[in-house]
């Protein structure tokens, strides 16, 4: 069992606020890695960490296997990653964002055409191809990032609550694809608030106040916290701290 | 690879430029536009400005001066009046700008070569760049023409022979063109790129294109090539228009002009680029361009106000304004013909603050990852 994603200590301070406060997290290759917290938690700053856009304050960590304070370079070229926000381009196509993220990542014509063509299919994106993203229902848009974020096969998916706000069909749906992706040999790390989704995780870190208060499988977790759902579990973790 | 990103990122910037088509009108547009209003509006030769004369005892003599004024090229005297009881009434009149007040014994003192009567014009300040051509027209013009009545010459006791240079017809296109050419580069290159990249950060776009592998350095020069090459097309409109509508000629090197005008860009963008690292939204980014790039290209570089009659504080001021030295180098290119050698200072000025500046803002773009 490889490791993909390991930090020691990992810290972010924000003048006197700590909000990411020394975790220690271990992520095994082709884990689904659930990363759950109350809003203002800290998920996305260690997130952000991890995919080299906020540069740690103290600690240490490895991302694919480079050194996340010297080698972000390398590990964006091994990552994939999915904000809270749409953040494609609203005013291009589905078609020219994918080839647009296609190129930055370093695709050429025709493996890039094939790739996309895969993805598209995979994703049920092929009649939307010429739509604009600004107009899509959001669930539409989730899918489009998803395919950006996966077009470089990245062995690391980093997804931020990707389905903040959307209907229970369109959340179900994406956890097929996520599971779909994992069963490939792609590790997910994955934010979310929703417990109902945390079941999906092959293993959960609960996190309190920029602290990781639990890392376990969902079920010893609901053992441990003597529960018969993650929910409440969760709950009584957050209120004990 | 590198230059293939490179390349996507040039290409998508374009489509997003092209895709916001009112953006680009304008763009395109107003330097035409702006050139035109500049051409037409500061035409600095003013001609038949209404006036009101008072002469409360009509004589021959005086009738001849009020009729010289009304045939001189600068007034036009809509009103001739016995008494102003309150001559503050006479300004109320359709855009009267002086008043001449004839004493009542214009004509007997005026034979009187040791008691010479005294006209008062009063001159409406409030249009102070008229008011100015007035105070310093009327005073020869009122002795001349009281000399031609008295079929007096003054023997000449010395003669002022003037020779304007390099703008011989005083045509203020020679003023306005490369003043114009300062404001919409820094315009372009400042405003326009630091919106783009405020945007992207607003939308969180740019998150996105720092995760991919891309250097921060090859998004920003992607970035910004697309806005230079937009730079590049309105300065050629203002020369463009400049030559063909209002004769101005580029006197030196063209190779030299552009040389300088890229040098410049590269500044104005570094400027954008900084407001940009700075600025959370948009709107932040437009409020800090305007008064920190557009008010001193237009107000310190010496495009409007000479750089001669600011106060010391604001020449400091004004030494720090990239437009200043920008606008020494293409007067000096367009009007004068000089060449690098005589410029050396100015481009050496101009070229530091932008190396300068383009450092700064990378750091703390790399700072904002």
């Amino acid at each position: 069992m490889t490791l993909t994603i390991e930090t020691h200590n990992l810290t972010k301070t924000f003048g006197s606020f700590t909000a990411v406060d020394h975790i220690n997290v271990s992520v095994r290759s082709g884990e689904i890695f659930g990363f759950l917290g109350a809003n203002g938690a800290g998920k996305t700053t260690a997130i952000r960490m991890l995919c080299g856009l906020l540069e740690p304050t103290s600690g240490s960590g490895q991302v694919a296997g480079f050194d996340i304070m010297k080698e972000t370079a390398k590990i964006r070229g091994n990552i994939g990653y999915m904000s809270q926000k749409f953040s494609l381009y609203s005013d291009m196509t589905v078609l020219d964002n994918m080839k647009l993220y296609g190129s930055l990542y370093g695709l050429h014509k025709a493996a890039l055409s094939a790739r996309i063509e895969e993805l598209s299919r995979f994703l049920d994106l092929q009649t939307l191809h010429n739509r604009v993203t600004g107009g899509l229902p959001w669930g539409w848009q989730q899918r489009l990032s998803l395919a950006c974020a996966n077009l470089h096969k990245p062995r690391i998916l980093f997804l931020d609550e990707p389905t903040g706000s959307v209907d229970p069909v369109s959340r179900r749906n994406f956890w097929d694809l996520i599971q779909e992706l994992s069963s490939a040999g792609t590790t997910i790390f994955v934010t979310t608030h929703h417990m109902d989704e945390a079941e999906y995780c092959h293993r959960l870190s609960i996190m309190i106040n920029g602290k990781i208060a639990a890392i376990d499988t969902p079920k010893a977790l609901k053992r441990r916290m003597e529960c018969s759902t993650l929910h409440q579990a969760f709950l009584k973790l957050v209120e004990g701290a | 690879m590198k230059l293939q990103r490179l390349w996507a990122v040039v290409h998508k910037e374009f489509r997003h430029i092209v895709r916001d088509w009112q953006t680009l009108i304008i763009v395109l547009a107003m330097p035409v536009a702006l050139m035109f209003l500049y051409g037409y509006a500061l035409d600095v030769n003013i001609k038949d400005v209404p006036v009101i004369v008072e002469d409360p005892f009509p004589s021959l003599e005086s009738a001849a001066v009020i009729k010289a004024i009304d045939n001189s090229e600068l007034f036009k005297v809509t009103g001739v009046v016995r008494v102003a009881v309150e001559p503050h009434e006479l300004f109320r009149g359709k855009g009267v700008k002086a008043v001449f007040r004839f004493p009542y014994d214009f004509a007997a003192r005026l034979r009187r070569p040791l008691d010479p009567p005294a006209i008062q014009v009063l001159i409406d300040g409030s249009d102070q760049n008229t008011g100015t051509i007035i105070r310093n027209a009327v005073e020869p013009f009122l002795r001349q023409a009281v000399l031609e009545l008295l079929g007096k010459t003054v023997p000449p006791v010395i003669e002022v022979q003037q020779t304007v240079l390099y703008n011989p017809q005083q045509k203020s296109a020679l003023f306005f063109v490369p003043g114009l050419m300062a404001m919409i580069l820094m315009m372009i290159s400042a405003l326009l790129t630091a919106l783009a990249v405020t945007r992207e950060k607003e939308l969180g776009t740019m998150e996105q294109l720092l995760v991919t592998p891309l250097s921060p350095a090859v998004i920003i020069v992607g970035k910004l090539l697309p806005y230079i090459i937009l730079s590049a097309i309105d300065g050629l409109l203002v020369l463009g228009v400049g030559e063909t509508v209002f004769g101005v000629r580029v006197r030196g090197s063209m190779l030299l002009l552009t040389g300088a005008s890229f040098i410049y860009i590269f500044t104005a963008l570094a400027l954008g680029l900084l407001m940009s690292t700075i600025a959370r939204k948009q709107e932040h980014a437009l409020l800090m361009v305007l008064p920190i790039t557009m008010l001193p290209t237009m107000l310190l570089s010496g495009f409007i106000f000479p750089l001669a009659s600011l106060p010391v504080w604001l020449q400091a001021l004004s030494s720090i304004v990239p437009a200043t030295y920008f606008l020494q180098i293409i007067r000096g290119i367009i009007l004068k013909g000089v060449g690098a050698q005589e410029l050396w200072k100015p481009l050496a000025a101009l070229s530091g603050m932008g190396l300068l500046l383009m450092a700064i803002s990378i750091k703390k773009f790399k700072v904002r990852l």
